[in-house]
């Protein structure tokens, strides 16, 4: 089997195979839900970062039981995958204030309401400023210190400047490649399609870095030989939230679109920016968490929206879908602003509502296909 | 349209309230006034959103417009009275599971029925509505927008050096857009003056503790004064007023009920376009004590220096109604809700599931488990504060009543 198939395959399970063989050596996993945790320092500590998701969850009762029905189905899955015991493996949890759903999410692992597999369980919220300035920096980079001191001192570990340093080597050496990658898609004809590149990214966040790039490395590779794509109807960038799923673009590939870049959470907003390898580690660690490309959780909207419009034009793409959970309020008005900015610049562009789990499909196909009319070459 | 032909609705309201002799009818009608004569002769109006006190614009004389108090004061002449800018928003895109408040804010704005900001601010909580409406509201208006960093976990060390940090930073935005420079005595005399109003402000909760209640309802004008006016002598008359009455009526042995049979915290905002509610509830012999609004203990702001006034305003700028709760983890919420039930003796919880609120409706589900072991009554019925269209005057009185007639009275 080729290294592109295997970096499809952890998508579509919660475990993989990469966190089997880690645990039976006795590694450790920590839980993250959000591209604002600095994984570098998990890593650093010789701990597996794990971005969490609920992948596979076909119900959300018992999440129901401390969220509500004003809750993104993110976290109500999640929260359901949780109390049902599939996240045992992890050795901790990280939050911060990504949004409200989650925030409130992670209260009720703080109040006991989901069982942990050992105590005392590694809990921690981060506090990230919402704001990009100096001040943010120099918050963050405290931050980062007492993040760095806590899993040390729960660990019993000792996260030297070395490994630090190592770790954003590592993890900049990720980006790296999945930079390359989106290069491949910039192409008329890339050789890869956007539910490929959503799989991968996902896999990105469910093993070592260095398991990862040396795949990553290969499907390089692999891609170098193949064929490209041809034939489709559109060029789009897929915005939005949380998109953990790569069957949703698929459903816009089979109607004929192309997704040949993103502004996600699973995409450009967690690997575009690097960190500086010649500065102190934390200091770099912070400036690049609080000014990388922000998401609607940060209030620096105008940067977002000239990224956008730097990516349409760099990815030559013919329209926008902003992808969005129901009851997400940053991308609720995020993608309104969305439209409007693209339509200012001549952009087509529609938001897609969707819950997690694959509902509504015939509804979504239509929508897609009649964006797609409206935009098609 | 002529600027003088705009908000008529208010215009409207700033007449009658203009003639009343009341403190609070004087401290509504000079802010009024205010926004109208800065709206009409262009001068700069700031978008105070609702947990931003407003010391600071007293102090610089710039006029503050909170719109979301904008928008609660058309609600009690109609009841609908948001719904057409609500459903502008909605129509413009703007996702309908959004606050309502903020959709209106939003409407009001493209519909041209609230006069448009010079400047913005808001702190970074209580929500994300808040948090992403205003960056809407900036991108609409071009508004230059100053947000207040809000650690999202408080002490007194590095998170409240950060948050004072961010006032400084406030004071300086707020000069450089206004052309104003900031006066220390006069902003010294400002906060003894808004000093004073939250002391009768707090006064005023605290005679609330007795049973029976003198007077229905939570005690609302300190948070008027906050959004309107803090630091005038006008505001401070307005509190004082309604701690006056208060203690009028408790000499005079009035109370707000004839038979006083339950007592319940209403924790949370009331149903603005349903001022009869509380009124209904009464009827039978249902008191509401305390609220999110008249839940406030901020000390007083230490006047010796500026540094001191700045820590003293960032302070209380973290003691907001739903700001308090709403910056940190569902505790800060929990906490006080547990806390005003004891203090205020109340029998029972009602909840109001205000649909955009989705980080206080994340802390229902832990706050019903912990109300459950102690025994405490609890109901959550889901009715948005600014749009009759989810839940009706009858249909809210249908699903209060039966709670109150099957648990709470029964109890």
């Amino acid at each position: 089997m080729g290294a592109l198939q295997d970096l499809m395959r952890p998508a579509t399970f919660i475990m993989n195979p990469y966190i089997d063989r880690w645990k039976e050596k006795g590694g450790k996993v920590i839980g993250y839900f959000c591209t604002y945790v600095p994984v570098e320092v998990i890593h650093a500590a010789g701990i597996m970062p794990y971005r969490i998701r609920a992948t596979g969850s076909t119900t959300s009762e018992m999440g129901d039981l401390y969220t509500s029905h004003l809750t993104c189905t993110f976290c109500r899955h999640t929260m359901d995958q949780a109390m049902k015991g599939e996240y045992k493996f992890l050795d901790g949890i990280v939050a911060l204030f990504s949004c409200d759903h989650i925030r409130r999410m992670f209260d009720a692992w703080r109040y006991g309401k989901i069982e942990v597999p050992h105590s005392p369980y590694y809990l921690r919220c981060l506090s990230v400023p919402f704001k990009v300035d100096d001040l943010a920096v120099q918050w963050m980079k405290g931050e980062i210190e007492r993040f760095k001191q806590s899993l040390e001192s729960h660990f019993g570990v000792t996260i030297t400047e070395e490994a630090l340093r190592q770790s954003i080597r590592t993890y900049n050496e990720k980006r790296r490649l999945l930079m390359n990658l989106y290069d491949l898609r910039k192409k008329e004809e890339p050789p890869i399609s956007g539910t490929e590149a959503l799989a991968i990214l996902i896999a990105s966040t469910a093993m070592f870095p260095e398991e990862f790039n040396q795949l990553l490395r290969q499907a390089l590779d692999e891609l170098g030989q193949r064929e490209g794509i041809s034939g489709y109807r559109a060029r789009l960038l897929l915005a939005g939230g949380e998109l953990d799923n790569p069957d949703y673009i698929k459903l816009i590939e089979d109607l004929g679109g192309l997704v040949v870049s993103d502004f996600l959470c699973y995409g450009t907003r967690d690997f575009w920016d690097l960190v500086d390898e010649d500065s102190e580690p934390v200091a770099a660690l912070a400036e690049r968490y609080i000014e990388r490309i922000s998401c609607p959780r940060m209030v620096n909207y105008p940067a977002r929206d000239e990224f956008v419009k730097n990516l349409v034009r760099d990815f030559n793409a013919d329209g926008i879908i902003v992808q969005r959970l129901m009851y997400c309020d940053n991308w609720g008005c995020e993608g309104a602003r969305t439209q409007w900015e693209a339509k200012k610049n001549g952009v087509p562009c529609m938001v897609l509502e969707r819950e997690y789990v694959m509902s509504a499909v015939g509804q979504m196909r239509t929508r897609v296909q009649a964006f797609l009319e409206t935009v098609g070459r | 349209m002529e600027q003088q032909q705009k908000y008529p609705v208010h215009r409207g309201l700033y007449e009658v309230a203009k003639t009343l002799e009341e403190p609070f009818y004087k401290m509504l009608s000079t802010w009024l006034g205010g926004v109208f004569e800065a709206a009409d002769q262009g001068k700069p109006i700031l978008f105070n959103q609702f947990t931003i006190f407003s010391e600071l614009t007293t102090a610089l004389g710039i006029q503050p417009l909170s719109p979301e108090l904008w928008q609660v004061m058309c609600l009690q002449l109609n009841p609908m009275a948001c719904c057409e800018s609500i459903d502008a928003a909605q129509d413009a895109g703007i996702h309908p599971e959004l606050c309502s408040a903020n959709k209106a804010i939003i409407g009001d704005l493209m519909l041209e029925k609230i006069p448009p900001p010079s400047m913005v601010v808001l702190p970074t909580f209580p929500c994300d509505n808040s948090k992403i409406t205003y960056q809407t509201v900036a991108a609409i208006t071009g508004a230059p927008t100053y947000f207040l960093d809000c650690p999202y976990w408080m002490d007194e060390g590095e998170a409240m050096d950060y948050w004072v940090q961010q006032y400084k930073g406030l004071i300086s935005f707020m000069e450089e857009h206004s052309g104003k420079k900031l006066d220390w005595d006069r902003m010294k005399e400002v906060a003894e003056e808004s000093n004073r109003a939250m002391d009768y402000w707090i006064e005023s909760q605290e005679l609330l503790k007795r049973r029976p209640l003198p007077v229905n309802g939570p005690a609302v004008a300190g948070y008027m004064a906050g959004l309107t006016s803090l630091g005038t002598p006008e505001a401070t008359a307005a509190v004082k007023s309604v701690r006056d009455d208060m203690l009028a009526k408790m000499e005079a042995g009035e109370t707000a009920v004839p038979d006083e049979k339950a007592r319940v915290v209403w924790f949370y905002y009331p149903v603005f376009w349903d001022g009869g509610l509380s009124a209904w509830m009464a009827e039978q012999g249902v008191v509401i004590p305390v609220g999110l609004v008249g839940y406030f203990n901020s000390g007083p702001i230490d006047t010796t220096s500026p540094e001191s006034i700045i820590r003293g305003l960032a302070r209380r700028g973290l003691e907001t109604p739903m700001g308090r709760q709403g910056r940190g983890v569902s505790d800060l919420w929990i906490e006080d809700c547990l806390n005003a039930v004891e203090q205020w003796k109340a029998d029972a919880v009602i909840l109001a599931g205000h649909p955009g609120c989705k980080w206080l409706r994340g802390c229902y589900g832990l706050f019903r488990d912990i109300a459950r072991e102690r025994g405490i009554p609890v109901t959550i019925y889901d009715v948005d504060l600014f749009d009759p269209r989810l839940t009706s005057a009858e249909q809210s009185r249908a699903i209060i009543g039966e709670y109150l007639e099957s648990v709470v009275l029964n109890k």
